[in-house]
């Protein structure tokens, strides 16, 4: 069972970055305090990754046929890099440093199906297309409804509030539905978990990293990538959580990095591209490029340095 | 605090509302006031004037205060607090004037020029008042807006006439030219902090559409 501590650690790491997901435009607009908003998402993941998180637990072990010593190395690679990059505050993928682990993995023994990974990696580029469409898409259609039912200021100030901390519930929900197959949805595949005990142990092991090491990502994501007012991170926060739900339905554990980044630029798209900062966004995709490549190699070394 | 916020209906935010609204009806009180001591030439309604700016300086606090305390997102926070300034340097700025009115002799031929400028001031300040409701109310403020905008044109037209009599007017002491100067200047200018405070109230309104 000590193999699953990497995947305690990948899990804690995936919850202090992509904790920032959920709750970094509330928290920068100041509507959720930090405490409150991780205290929810630690929460919600929990719940969510109990309920729904076995609907994308195979894919991920059946990526490569993997024996529970390389779970435990892939976990371990992946959460390193998912730390390394946490630590520069580049909001990163967990589901591309988990993937290029296992095929790391599986090149090395050569069991490696890449008739999935062009499934996952098909799902990768539709998240952040998936975003923008819900971004958009949201922000025309609740603007519309709220310019007709809510036009007062004091009530319009209650539901930005309540539908803020609401669909930060909501994103903490599908997160943990989601990504809780990244952290041990390998195990499941090894055999060394069922998935009902996968997923609550990656659920608590989420919860525990939104808990103790989230401030700094969240901070980023909510100022660094664009200009928010309450509606559009409301927006932003219910596009990310319905792409993420969209994909758990599919099956293939995606990156709520990339879910909030597309609503973000969604939203941008619609006052104008100026808002979006360049710099931020060239930071972030080079993380996403870096993610899996470096996850992979890592996995290589590690099985290849260990002792047969 | 959440479910505070949410059962208690926005007890806070009307709470602030309706010290802003009691500020904004002080300032219409206040200029009506000023407008009638003019006419009639009365000191005490002047005086009565100072104690209205006394009365408002104590809700501005109040309002800050509760702002800060939690009312309203605190995205919205600078903006609204920053409208209240600006009300109260409306209500400065009518003190001052009111403060000028009494150290000075009026000259007659000015006074149905300053007492049009006082009316249009009064008028404005109501104008000021609907913008508010409507705003709280969600409504569109471009008309009230430019309404203030075409008294504030109307008081800028008048200030024009009022210079080129007052160069008309013989100074024997330096002071006394002085102040009448301040007192115009104080005058004409009060619309120029009310056409602000409308455009915070348009700022308000766009950032919480």
């Amino acid at each position: 069972m000590w193999k699953i501590i990497s995947g305690i650690f990948l899990g804690w790491s995936l919850g202090a970055n992509d904790s920032a997901n959920i709750f970094g435009t509330g928290v920068t607009t100041g509507i959720v305090k930090y405490r409150t908003a991780i205290l929810l998402t630690a929460i919600f993941v929990l719940i969510g990754s109990t309920i729904e998180g076995s609907k994308c637990m195979r894919i991920v072990g059946d990526l490569s046929r993997l024996v529970p010593i390389e779970a435990f190395l892939c976990a371990l690679a992946a959460a390193i890099t998912m730390t390394i990059l946490t630590y520069f505050a580049i909001p990163a993928s967990t589901s591309q440093a988990i993937v290029g682990a296992v095929i790391g993995a599986g090149i090395l023994s050569g069991s490696a199906d890449f008739s999935k990974l062009i499934k996952i990696v098909a799902c990768w580029i539709l998240t952040p297309i998936g975003g923008i469409i819900f971004g958009y898409l949201l922000y025309h259609g609740l603007k519309f409804i709220f310019d007709k039912t809510i036009p007062s200021l004091t009530y319009r100030n209650t539901i930005y509030t309540v539908g803020i901390l609401m669909a930060g519930c909501y994103g903490a929900y599908s997160l943990g539905a989601n990504n809780v197959a990244n952290v041990t949805g390998i195990y499941v595949g090894s055999g060394l978990l069922s998935c009902q005990m996968a997923a609550l142990i990656g659920g608590l092991s989420i919860a525990s990293g939104a808990l103790t090491y989230g401030k700094k990502v969240m901070l980023t994501v909510g100022k660094g990538i664009a200009p928010l007012d309450p509606f559009t991170a409301l927006v932003t926060v219910l596009a990310e959580a319905l792409t993420l739900h969209l994909f758990t339905q599919i099956g293939v554990p995606v990156s709520s990095s990339q879910a909030v980044v597309g609503a973000v630029v969604g939203v941008g798209i619609v006052g104008g591209v100026r808002t979006l900062n360049p710099k931020m966004l060239v930071k972030i995709a080079v993380g996403w490029l870096m993610t899996p490549f470096a996850a992979g190699l890592m996995t290589m070394l590690f099985i290849y340095v260990m002792p047969a | 605090m959440f479910l505070e916020k949410i059962f208690s209906k926005g007890k806070k935010e009307n709470q602030v509302i309706g010290h802003i609204t009691k500020q904004i009806k002080l300032l219409c009180t206040a200029f009506g006031f000023f407008k009638t001591a003019l006419e009639t030439d009365n000191p005490s309604l002047m005086q009565q004037v100072m104690d209205i700016e006394r009365a408002a300086d104590t809700i501005r606090r109040d309002i800050i205060s509760r702002i800060y305390e939690g009312a309203f997102l605190p995205y919205l926070r600078p903006d609204l607090c920053k409208f209240v300034e600006v009300v109260d340097n409306i209500f400065d700025l009518l003190e001052d004037t009111a403060y000028r009115y009494l150290d000075l002799k009026l000259p007659e031929q000015l006074r149905s020029e300053c007492i049009q400028v006082a009316f249009l001031n009064r008028r404005i300040s109501e104008m000021l008042l609907i913008t508010f409701e409507s705003m709280i109310k969600g409504e569109d403020l471009r008309e009230k807006i430019l309404a203030i905008r075409i008294y504030e044109k109307k008081i800028d037209d008048i200030k024009f006439d009022l210079i080129r009599d007052a160069r008309k007017i013989e100074i024997t002491n330096f002071w006394d030219g002085e102040i009448l100067s301040q007192f115009l200047s104080c005058l004409t200018s009060i619309s120029d902090v009310i056409e602000d405070a409308s455009d915070y109230l348009q700022v308000i309104h766009l950032s919480m559409k």
